[in-house]
């Protein structure tokens, strides 16, 4: 199982840097719109190859305080890279590593690294009004995580609530659709995105996912811009052995304040700080604040 | 192209980092039943001899006590009336079910569980007979009768003289919610292994209880009280020898 486990860990690698060979160098603006963009959000152009590091660190409660409460701190680094063979599509391959550090109510702690679920997705501009410097697209989104995470246990032998996994531990298709402006300064992004996981490899099940995505960006300068945005998420519960994890489910709002800046030609840099502004978590599970700092390189 | 192969590369062994795991334990509490041995006779202080042929207690759940949280919580009580192992467990509380037979386990330890409470003062233990459920730890074809008594006793009653006989059977089907304050408070500020040791001396089961004049609920009502006033807390004796 893990040797199968690790084929398709290095096959999936593999693919793109192996399509990306003929790529061209192309800058931020080659694209003919000096929207500054991290990975994921970008304006396809044929051969545009694009990787970047991102770190999260993000907080969670999970429990009644002083009774059965777990916190968790965790900083995510996810490597990803971009390739867009045509002017249409774009692949996207992202690997996260996670450092978890979940604490108990006894001041047991248990400190965690671990690979996370590899994330392939792929971006069809289904519509543009124009080929070159588009001011709108309209995108499809397909993927697939792997289950390169494995279920973390505690030191009693008890798996982690879902929500402290590193990842869901299961073959996950993604599906969704994007739309973009561009009408510099200004930009909007829009996303929709569900997650459907499936039996996951220690039995778990984890829910249904939806995630909305409404970010505006004011780019006042070519070198820096500002973001504010919406992220919504709601879930479907969690289930380990058949057996409801209470504290799954739900949905959670956060407003995102972000910047972006370009330092050089080649390289991005952003910085997001999302703040949960409506929790109607299920169970006794609190979200915290999570911020995002990342670099981007334009190959 | 080589660039890309690189990042490739970081990917892959990101992706092939094995798992790694550093715990600590924190504030563990260790609880065990500790029974009397059980007497051929026991001697009542009325001194009437009760010859036991069962003793049995069932357990569903036991609770650390906050110090500032010590008074009777009613609404604990009240809904452990309607209880029946077995219960939920959390740090402060074991919510698994065990059946003793005292006739069987006299002296020996039986382990309950281990608490995982937060830090804090605690001032005693509560502890919850019930009735058990089909697959508390304990139960037999012999005692299967636990899932309906919390408390089963059996023998006979033999007066001063040795001479008049009479058959005793108690059977407790309440839930018996005991409080039982420690000697000192448990402090806990920091990562730590402690044990607490909960001693049943069933030989008092019977004090108080004239047989000769009191009826089957009277005596059935004393033998609750004893159970109860039966159970200590007992903790291991401080470095400071307190």
């Amino acid at each position: 199982m893990r040797a199968v486990k690790v084929y398709w860990v290095i096959a999936a690698l593999l693919a793109p840097s192996l399509i990306a060979s003929g790529a061209s160098a192309c800058g931020t603006c080659g694209v003919g719109d000096p929207t500054l963009t991290i990975v994921g959000f970008e304006q396809p152009k044929s051969q545009r190859l694009r990787t970047s590091a991102t770190v999260r660190h993000r907080n969670d409660r999970i429990g009644e305080a002083q009774v059965d409460e777990l916190r968790l701190a965790e900083q995510r680094m996810e490597l990803a890279g971009a390739y867009s063979p045509t002017d249409r599509w774009t692949l996207s391959l992202m690997m996260p590593l996670v450092h978890r550090l979940v604490s108990a109510v006894n001041l047991a702690e248990a400190d965690i690294w671990a690979p996370g679920d590899l994330e392939l997705r792929a971006r069809a501009v289904v519509w543009r009004d124009r080929k070159f410097a588009p001011r709108h697209l309209l995108s499809l989104i397909g993927g697939l995580e792997f289950p390169t995470s494995s279920i973390e246990r505690d030191a009693q032998g008890v798996p982690l609530p879902l929500e402290f996994q590193a990842g869901t531990g299961s073959w996950d298709p993604i599906a969704g659709a994007s739309y973009t402006m561009f009408s510099d300064p200004w930009s909007v992004y829009t996303s929709s995105i569900a997650i459907f996981p499936t039996k996951g490899t220690a039995d778990t099940n984890v829910g249904t996912s939806f995630r909305q995505t409404v970010l505006g960006q004011f780019q006042p300068w070519r070198f820096l811009g500002f973001q504010l945005g919406v992220e919504f998420r709601i879930d479907q519960p969690g289930y380990i052995a058949g057996v409801r994890d209470p504290n799954t489910g739900g949905h959670i709002t956060y407003s995102t304040f972000g910047l972006v800046g370009l330092p050089h030609d080649k390289v991005l840099l952003h910085f997001t700080a999302a703040v949960p502004t409506i929790q109607r978590l299920d169970g006794n599970h609190v979200e915290g604040l999570a911020i995002t700092a990342g670099l981007v390189y334009e190959i | 192209m080589r660039f890309s192969l690189v990042i490739a590369a970081v990917l892959l062994c990101t992706a092939l980092l094995p798992n790694c795991m550093r715990v600590t334990e924190g504030i563990e509490v260790d609880v065990a039943y500790q029974p009397a041995a059980t007497p051929a006779a026991v001697r009542t202080d009325l001194g009437y001899r009760v010859r036991l042929e069962r003793a049995i207690i069932a357990f569903g759940r036991v609770e650390l006590i906050r110090c500032d949280n010590f008074v009777l919580d009613l609404r604990k009580l009240v809904t452990a009336r309607r209880a029946k192992a077995h219960e939920f467990s959390s740090p402060t509380s074991l919510g698994v079910p065990l059946v003793i037979d005292l006739m069987e386990s006299a002296g020996v330890p039986l382990f309950a569980g281990t608490l995982r409470p937060p830090p804090g003062r605690y001032c005693g233990i509560r502890v919850t007979g019930m009735p058990a459920d089909q697959d508390a730890e304990g139960l037999t074809d012999e005692n299967l009768d636990r899932t309906e008594n919390s408390v089963l006793v059996a023998g006979r009653i033999e007066d001063e003289s040795g001479q008049a006989t009479s058959a005793l059977v108690a059977k407790i089907s309440d839930v018996l919610p005991c409080e039982i304050r420690f000697e000192r408070p448990l402090v806990f500020d920091g990562p730590t292994l402690e044990s607490v040791s909960i001693q049943i001396d069933h030989t008092t089961w019977f004090d108080g209880i004239d047989f000769a004049l009191q009826g089957s609920s009277a005596v059935q009502q004393r033998i609750t009280e004893n159970v109860r006033s039966s159970l200590q807390a007992v903790l291991p004796i401080d470095e400071d020898g307190l």
